[in-house]
């Protein structure tokens, strides 16, 4: 590679590095690459399922279905770097949805990673979604961005699928307009959903009223438009998704692919886990108090998301270990710490023992697999 | 989708009483969480309640 000498008062500005990485997505896993939970799960209802990192999907509706991440190996995506993708694949139908039923892909974005949008001044910056889709359905399909915070503004997008079973790059834009520059369309600076960028597979006659490409606040109204097709109508039917990204931009640039280590980490700020299969290991030190009581803290790679995240225990069961006694135990709650500190507090009632104030540590219990899950998702 | 919930009162180190959730879900999945509305877990049991579902509660 050639090196340039700069001259005085050449400084090396952005533009001058060429593939360097700024964060400019606010789509987090938007090349699928990480699923830390799994990577296929079937039977689908209900909402708030993950399977691929940061991306879930709200089924209210009667259908039922399979979410997965799948390993590309030939088409345009992979031909573009993608080597993974998400799928939904509808494995009942429901032919008839309900004025307010809905099937949603979705990713749900931090309020705090949105203030530079400047939403709510006259600065409101425009928006343009990229990204990789391939269906058996062609025709038109929906993406919605749902900003909920203050009062709810919405801009549905519609894009055509014009070869089935295709894999297609997608660029469409949210331009900024009087909705989104109004004094209502503020975005709380917290830790909260800001924007939500969903998917339509499904939405009654509720959610039709939008306007492709265009702001409005109507509410759950314009989540999309009058073209929206249900893709939950037959079995078969499926969806599959990579390489998304959202910039504060009028065009789309060069998906930013992340490095794998950093794109887990921005991951295990929403869910990270602590699991093996079998033995007796530590995960956590802490101490017992009371005759019923154990106090741990377990390290984690990034900070969490909120303090208090939820936790499942994989398995049946976890094991402690003090003075030389182990009893397993199964009941346990999150004990905040400060904001920003790299340990989850851990307090585990429903133990039996007379160890008031012994060190002891927090094991996975003997058996495949064990260990710990901690949810901190919008 | 929610099967149950139950609530429970746990001991702490400084002796108060914390309030924790187990949720068990239609898959049979359990995870316990705090009384925290930035908590997803919490958000959709205050949800559950609203739509009438009943919080399982053996006292402390």
């Amino acid at each position: 590679m050639a090196i340039t000498r700069l001259g005085p008062n050449q400084d090396i500005t952005a533009a001058k590095i060429a593939g360097q990485i700024n964060f400019k997505n606010l789509i987090i896993n938007g090349d699928m690459s990480i699923a830390q939970r799994g990577t296929s799960t079937s039977g689908i209802t209900g909402t708030g399922v993950f399977v691929v990192d940061r991306w879930n999907i709200d089924e209210v509706a009667d259908s039922t279905l399979t979410m997965s991440q799948e390993n590309l190996s030939s088409g345009n995506a992979y031909n573009n770097g993608f080597k993974k993708s998400l799928k939904v694949l509808v494995t009942t139908a429901d032919t008839s949805l309900g004025s307010t039923q809905s099937v949603q892909l979705m990713q749900k974005i931090e309020g705090q990673y949105l203030q530079y949008l400047n939403f709510g001044t006259s600065n409101a910056k425009n928006l343009t979604l990229s990204f990789w889709y391939k269906s058996n359905v062609t025709g038109i399909h929906t993406v919605c961005i749902d900003k909920s915070d203050s009062t709810r503004a919405t801009c549905p997008l519609e894009f055509t699928v014009s070869s089935a079973d295709t894999w297609t790059k997608y660029t469409l834009n949210a331009n900024a307009n009087a909705v989104v520059q109004g004094s209502t369309a503020t975005i709380d600076n917290d830790n909260g959903t800001g924007f939500r960028v969903m998917w339509g597979l499904a939405y009654g006659s509720n959610y039709l009223s939008g306007t492709s490409g265009t702001w409005e606040q109507n509410g759950t109204g314009s989540f999309s438009t009058s073209n929206q097709q249900n893709i939950v109508g037959a079995v078969n039917n499926y969806v599959e998704l990579t390489g998304v990204q959202l910039e504060a931009d009028t065009s789309a640039s060069d998906f930013e692919f992340l490095p794998y280590d950093v794109n887990l980490r921005r991951c295990q700020r929403y869910y990270t886990r602590i699991a093996r299969t079998g033995g007796d290991y530590a995960y956590g030190w802490g101490w017992l108090y009371g005759t019923t009581g154990g106090n741990f803290a377990i390290p984690v790679s990034t900070p969490m998301r909120i303090q208090t995240p939820s936790v499942s225990v994989i398995g049946t069961s976890f094991a402690i270990y003090s003075n030389g006694t182990k009893q397993n135990g199964s009941t346990m709650g999150t004990i905040a710490w400060e904001s920003n500190t790299y340990v989850i507090g851990l307090n585990t009632g429903s133990l039996s023992h007379s160890l008031d104030k012994h060190t002891a540590s927090l094991n996975n219990a003997s058996g495949t697999p064990s260990g710990m899950e901690f949810d901190a998702e919008l | 989708m929610i099967n149950t919930v139950e609530k429970i009162y746990q001991d702490t180190p400084s002796g108060d009483i914390q309030i924790i959730y187990k949720v068990t879900y239609s898959d049979n999945k359990s995870w316990f969480c705090n009384e925290d509305k930035g908590n997803r877990h919490y958000q959709e049991i205050l949800e559950w309640v609203e739509n009438g579902g009943v919080i399982v509660d053996n006292g402390a």
